[in-house]
C-alpha cells in the first residue's frame, strides 16, 4: 500500500497576509492521495484548493509540514531543483489561458520540451503526438488567438502530457468553458487518467467536473472535510 | 460636442506614472539639450550684436572682414582721419576719431587649460571719448598714454595668467603693467588695451588696424559708403560698429543655429516615437474604456481629441522639465571661439523667455505628433469590438 | 539560455513599437557618432603628427610674423637637417565663403619634409620649374573640379595686388596626403614668388615668414633643439615659440575652448533621451508579459532562463537600432565630408567611433534591460499567474 501512496500532506500549514490581514489558508492539512487516481478538489473560494494545488505543484513553499511526492520531500529542494523537478514531473493546466500567445499551439506545447535533452526533431514529434492525442492534430500552426476557448484549453493539457510526467495539477479546467467544451476537457482528463494512467488532481467548483473524478476531496476553510470515493465504473457510465 | 473630461486624461497619466515620467524625461532631455544650444547662440549673438553702435563709424581696409585682417600704413590712417569732413567734433574742436592697432596674442589660461588667443587692442585716449561711459573701470585706473601700461577687459581678468590689477603681461620682449580693470557689456570685456605707439612698438606692428570715428548726424551714411570704396587716396570700407559686430558673430551663430535645428530634428524624431510608443500602450491597456466610451455615446472625434490632448499634457509637461533643467545655465560665463579673429570671448548663457517659450511649443508640438496616431488608432475602434478585445 | 524564438517574438507582438523604438535608437547612435566624428577631425591632427617635426612660430601670436633672416640661422642649428617656410595667404576663390588653406612655401623641401604629401597627378619638376605654379589637393581639385593645367584665380584678402586683380596659379600637380594632419584641401605654392611680388610692389601685405618647420636629423634630441632656437631668440627682434607638430596642432584644439565639452554635453543628453525610451519600451514589454514569465516558471524554467528572456529583448531591440543607426552614420558619412566641406575637413566616422557606438548601444540595451529582466527573475510565480495579462 505505502508504494501506492503518491502524495503524501503532513500537517500541511499556510497562511497569507493581504491587507494587513493575516488569512489561514491550509491548517495542519494531512491527506495521501494514491497513484493512478483521479482526484477532485472542492470546496468554496478561500478554502486554500488553489493554495493546496501549488503546494503540491511545488510553485509554492508550505509555512510548516511536510510534502513527499514519490517519495521526495519538496521542502529539502532549493528553488533550482524544484524547477527542475517541476519540469520532469508535474503537467500543469493552469487557471485561465497560459499559453505564449506569439507561439502556435505545436510551439507552446514544444516549450516544456526545451527543459529536456531532447533534439529539435524529438520535440517536434513529441509534441506533435501529444496535439494529436488531444485531437488536435489540425490546429498545430494556430496562435493561441485563432482557437477557441476550449481548444486553448486541450493545447495546455497537452503541453502538460507532452513530458510524459506522473502527475498532472489541473486548476479549474473548465472554469472559463462553455458545457460543450468543458465536456470534451473533462473527457480528455478521464482518459488520460484511464488510458495512460496519469495521475490527475483538479481543482474546481464544477460539480459536474468533479463527478469524472474518482475521489473527490472537500476542503472547507483550509481544513478537510468529507473525502467521497466513487466507483471506477460510476466515472465512465 | 460631448468632450471626455480632462480629468480622465490626468488621472491615467498618473496611474501610468512610470510611463509617463520616462516620457517626458525623454522629451525634457530633447528640449534641455536644444535650449542649451540656443542659449549659446542667444548669449554669443547679444554680447555683439546688442552692444554695436550705429553712431559709431568704423573703416577697414578694403576687403578686409575683420580687424585682423585689415591694416593701414600710418600715413593712410592719418590722411584718413583728417581728410573726412564728416568726422563729428566736440566742444573743444577736436575731431572724434581714433585709428587703433589690433592684435590676438598668445596668453595661458589660467589652471593649466593651455594657450589662447587674446585680443591686444592700442587705442589712442580720443578711443575712449567715442565710447563715453560703455567703459567704466571696477579696479584701478586708465592707462597714462605713453606709458607702458595695460588695462585688462573684467571677463578676461580672471581668466588667463598675470592679468590681475598690479600684474604685469609681457608682449615680445617688453613687460606692461596692469593698472586698471574696465568694464563693457559688449566683446571689450575680452580685451587688453593699452596706450597704441606703445603696443605697436613693443609688438614691431607700425600698423593701425582700424579707424573707428563719431560721424555727424546729418551724414549721408550710403553715399560715404559708396565715396570711402572709391576713395583715390585712402579708399576703404565703411561701416557701422553695430554692423562690423554683426558680421563677426555671423559664422559662429549660423554654425550654432544649424547645429540647433540639426539636433532638434533628428532628436525631435525619437522623441515623437517614444511618445507614439507611450500613447500607443496607454491606449491598448484601456481599450475596454474606450470601448465603454463609445458605447455610451461619446463621438470618435471627442475619443480622438481626448488622447491627443493627453499627448499634448506629455509634451508640454516635458517641455516645462527641459526648460527647467536648463534655466540655471542662465548667466554662466563661458568662452567661445570668434572664428573671423581666432580669438576667445567670454561670454554668458542667456535663456531668454523667447528660448523657453520655443522650447515649450516644440515640446507641445512633439507631443502632438507623437500623440496623432495613437489617437487616430482609438477614435476608429468599434465600441463592441473594443470590448470584446480588452 | 532562453528560447531564442520567444525573445524575437514576444518583440513583433508589438511591431509598432518595437520599430519605433529601434528607430528612435537609430536616428540617436547616427547622432552620436556624427558628433563624435566632429571631435575626432578635430583630435586627429595631433595624432597624427610626426615626431621628426618641429615647428618655429612667434611666441607673441599666431599673427605675429618672423623675420626673414631666420631661415638661415635655423638651417645653422646643430640637429637641423631642413628648414621649409610656411606662410599664410588668406585668400579665397570667387567669393569669400569658397575660403580654403593656402600656403606660400619652399616647395621643394615641402615634399622632403612631408614624405605624406603624395603627388597623384602632374609632376614635380613642372611644379619646381615655374614660380607662378601651385598644387592643390585632391579634394578641393574634386569640389572645383580643377584639373592638371587649369588656373586657379585666387583673390588675395591678406595679399591684395595692386592691380586688383586675382593671384592666377598655374594648376602644376594635385596632391594627396596619406595622413589628416595635412588635409586635402590646401593650395600650396612658392613662397619666392610672393616674395617677389611683394618686393616689386604688384601686391601689398605683411613681410616675414609665418611659421618655419625644421626637419631634425635622426637622432637629434628634440627638447635641445627647441630650446637652443628659443634662446637664440629670446632677445628678439621676435621671440619664438618651437614645439613639436603635436604640440602646435594641439593649441588650435585648446583655442576652441569649450566646444569639446559642449559637443559631450549633447552627446550624454542624447544618450540620456534615448535610454529613457529604451527602458519605456522595456517595461511596457515586462508588464506584459508578467504572466508568461510566470507560466514559464511554473512549467519549471530556470529564473536565469527568464532573466535571460527580457535581456535578451532588450539587446535584440538595442542591437538592430544601434546598427541601423550606424548604417544611417557610415552611409551619410560621404554627405557630410561634403556638407562640411573646407570648414571642416576630413570628416570621417573612424574605427574608434564604430566601437564606441557599438559599446554604447550595448550599454543602452544592458542597462534597459536589466530592471525588467531582474524583476522577471526575482517575480514569484503566484504573484505572476495571478496578474492580468
Amino acid at each position: 500500500m505505502a508504494e501506492a501512496a503518491l502524495i503524501q500532506l503532513k500537517d500541511l500549514t499556510k497562511t497569507y497576509t493581504r491587507g494587513g490581514e493575516t488569512l489561514r489558508v491550509l491548517d495542519q492539512l494531512a491527506l495521501t492521495m494514491e497513484r493512478g487516481g483521479f482526484y477532485a478538489l472542492m470546496g468554496p473560494s478561500g478554502s486554500g484548493k488553489t493554495t493546496r494545488l501549488n503546494l503540491i505543484g511545488g510553485i509554492d513553499r508550505a509555512d510548516h509540514g511536510e510534502i513527499r511526492i514519490g517519495g521526495i520531500d519538496l521542502a529539502h529542494l532549493n528553488n533550482a531543483e524544484l524547477a527542475r523537478w517541476r519540469a520532469a514531473s508535474v503537467g500543469f493546466v493552469f487557471q485561465g489561458f497560459n499559453l505564449m500567445p506569439v507561439l502556435t499551439a505545436l510551439e507552446n506545447v514544444e516549450l516544456q520540451l526545451l527543459l529536456t535533452d531532447l533534439t529539435r526533431a524529438q520535440r517536434r514529434e513529441h509534441a506533435s503526438y501529444a496535439l494529436e492525442l488531444v485531437g488536435l492534430a489540425d490546429r498545430m500552426h494556430h496562435k493561441p488567438g485563432q482557437l477557441s476557448g476550449g481548444q486553448e484549453k486541450r493545447v495546455a493539457i497537452a503541453r502538460a502530457i507532452v513530458t510524459d510526467p506522473t502527475l498532472i495539477l489541473a486548476d479549474e479546467p473548465t472554469g472559463d468553458l462553455d458545457r460543450k467544451s468543458a465536456q470534451a476537457v473533462l473527457e480528455l482528463l478521464t482518459k488520460l487518467n484511464r488510458e495512460l494512467g496519469k495521475t490527475i488532481l483538479m481543482v474546481t467548483h464544477d460539480p459536474a467536473a468533479a463527478e469524472v473524478a474518482r475521489t473527490i476531496v472537500h476542503l472547507d476553510k483550509g481544513r478537510l472535510g468529507r473525502i467521497e470515493t466513487r466507483s471506477p465504473a460510476g466515472a465512465g457510465g | 460636442m460631448a468632450l471626455i473630461p480632462l480629468s480622465y486624461n490626468l488621472r491615467s497619466l498618473i496611474v501610468r506614472w512610470p510611463s509617463t515620467i520616462l516620457t517626458v524625461l525623454g522629451i525634457a532631455a530633447t528640449v534641455a539639450v536644444l535650449v542649451g544650444v540656443m542659449a549659446l547662440q542667444q548669449g554669443f549673438t547679444a554680447l555683439f550684436r546688442a552692444q554695436g553702435r550705429d553712431d559709431v563709424a568704423v573703416f577697414l581696409r578694403q576687403g578686409a572682414t575683420n580687424e585682423g585682417d585689415s591694416a593701414f600704413t600710418r600715413e593712410r590712417a592719418m590722411i584718413l582721419m583728417k581728410t573726412v569732413p564728416e568726422i563729428a567734433e566736440d566742444e573743444a574742436g577736436r575731431r572724434l576719431v581714433s585709428a587703433e592697432c589690433y592684435l590676438a596674442v598668445r596668453r595661458n589660461k589660467t589652471g593649466g587649460g593651455g594657450e589662447t588667443n587674446v585680443p591686444v587692442r592700442g587705442v589712442m585716449p580720443m578711443s575712449f571719448v567715442i565710447f563715453g561711459r560703455d567703459i567704466t573701470f571696477s579696479q584701478g585706473r586708465n592707462f597714462t598714454p605713453g606709458t607702458d601700461e595695460v588695462i585688462i577687459g573684467a571677463k578676461l581678468a580672471e581668466r588667463i595668467e598675470g592679468a590681475r590689477l598690479g600684474e604685469v603681461l609681457q608682449f615680445n620682449t617688453t613687460p606692461f603693467r596692469v593698472v586698471g580693470i574696465f568694464e563693457h557689456d559688449g566683446p571689450f570685456s575680452s580685451e587688453i588695451w593699452g596706450d597704441h605707439d606703445r603696443i605697436s612698438e613693443a609688438l614691431e606692428r607700425p600698423v593701425y588696424n582700424r579707424v573707428i570715428a563719431k560721424l555727424n548726424d546729418e551724414t549721408d551714411w550710403p553715399e560715404l559708403v559708396r565715396r570711402m570704396d572709391q576713395d583715390p587716396q585712402v579708399p576703404s570700407k565703411l561701416l557701422t560698429e553695430r554692423e562690423y559686430l554683426t558680421s563677426q558673430t555671423s559664422a559662429f551663430s549660423f554654425v550654432l543655429s544649424a547645429l540647433g535645428v540639426f539636433l532638434a530634428v533628428i532628436m525631435g524624431i525619437a522623441a515623437v516615437f517614444t511618445a507614439t510608443n507611450t500613447m500607443l500602450t496607454a491606449i491598448a491597456a484601456r481599450t475596454i474604456e474606450i470601448g465603454i466610451l463609445l458605447s455610451m455615446g461619446f463621438r470618435p472625434h471627442a475619443v480622438f481629441l481626448g488622447f491627443m490632448l493627453e499627448a499634448l499634457l506629455l509634451g508640454i509637461m516635458g517641455g516645462i522639465v527641459g526648460a527647467l533643467i536648463v534655466l540655471p545655465l542662465n548667466g554662466i560665463q563661458t568662452g567661445a571661439m570668434n572664428f573671423q579673429t581666432f580669438t576667445e570671448v567670454a561670454f554668458a548663457f542667456r535663456v531668454t523667455p523667447q528660448i523657453l517659450f520655443g522650447a515649450i511649443v516644440f515640446a507641445a508640438l512633439l507631443g502632438i505628433l507623437g500623440g496623432a496616431i495613437p489617437a487616430w488608432r482609438a477614435a476608429r475602434m468599434r465600441p463592441t469590438e473594443a470590448m470584446r478585445r480588452g | 539560455m532562453p528560447p531564442f524564438r520567444l525573445v524575437w517574438k514576444n518583440l513583433l507582438r508589438h511591431r509598432t513599437r518595437a520599430l519605433l523604438t529601434a528607430a528612435s535608437l537609430a536616428v540617436a547612435i547616427f547622432l552620436l557618432c556624427v558628433l563624435r566624428s566632429l571631435l575626432v577631425v578635430l583630435e586627429s591632427g595631433i595624432k597624427a603628427s610626426a615626431s621628426n617635426r618641429l615647428i618655429v612660430q612667434s611666441s607673441v601670436s599666431l599673427f605675429v610674423y618672423l623675420p626673414e633672416s631666420y631661415e638661415a640661422k635655423l638651417e645653422r642649428i646643430e640637429g637641423v637637417e631642413r628648414v621649409v617656410r610656411w606662410n599664410w595667404f588668406g585668400g579665397y576663390y570667387q567669393e569669400p565663403k569658397n575660403f580654403f588653406a593656402q600656403f606660400a612655401t619652399d616647395v621643394e623641401d615641402l615634399f622632403e619634409v612631408y614624405p605624406e604629401i603624395e603627388l597623384v597627378e602632374g609632376s614635380q619638376e613642372d611644379f619646381f620649374g615655374d614660380r607662378r605654379a601651385c598644387v592643390i589637393g585632391s579634394e578641393m581639385a574634386r569640389k572645383f573640379n580643377m584639373r592638371v593645367g587649369d588656373t586657379m584665380p585666387v583673390i588675395g584678402g591678406l595679399f591684395p595686388r595692386t592691380d586688383g586683380q586675382p593671384w592666377d596659379f598655374r594648376i602644376a600637380g594635385i596632391y594627396h596626403s596619406v595622413k589628416p594632419n595635412v588635409d586635402n584641401n590646401t593650395l600650396f605654392f612658392h613662397a619666392d614668388f610672393l616674395q617677389k611680388a611683394l618686393e616689386s610692389g604688384a601686391a601689398n601685405g605683411p613681410e616675414g615668414v609665418g611659421i618655419f618647420v625644421l626637419r631634425l636629423e635622426p637622432g637629434a634630441d628634440r627638447v635641445r633643439v627647441a630650446e637652443t632656437v628659443d634662446a637664440l631668440f629670446a632677445g628678439g627682434p621676435q621671440r619664438t615659440q618651437t614645439t613639436t607638430e603635436a604640440e602646435f596642432q594641439a593649441q588650435f584644439v585648446s583655442m576652441v575652448g569649450n566646444v569639446p565639452f559642449f559637443v559631450g554635453s549633447i552627446g550624454g543628453g542624447v544618450l540620456i533621451a534615448i535610454l529613457l525610451a529604451t527602458l519605456n519600451t522595456m517595461l511596457m514589454a515586462a508588464r506584459e508579459q508578467t504572466r508568461d514569465i510566470g507560466v514559464l516558471k511554473a512549467l519549471g524554467f530556470r529564473d536565469g532562463t527568464v532573466f535571460g528572456l527580457m535581456l535578451g529583448q532588450s539587446m535584440l531591440l538595442t542591437g538592430v537600432g544601434g546598427m541601423g543607426g550606424l548604417l544611417i552614420a557610415l552611409s551619410s558619412e560621404r554627405f557630410f565630408a561634403q556638407l562640411l566641406g573646407t570648414a571642416f575637413p576630413g570628416y570621417h566616422i573612424a574605427a574608434e567611433t564604430v566601437v564606441e557606438a557599438v559599446i554604447a548601444t550595448l550599454l543602452i540595451g544592458v542597462l534597459a534591460g536589466i530592471v525588467p529582466a531582474l524583476r522577471a527573475r526575482k517575480l514569484s510565480v503566484l504573484t505572476a499567474l495571478r496578474s492580468v495579462g
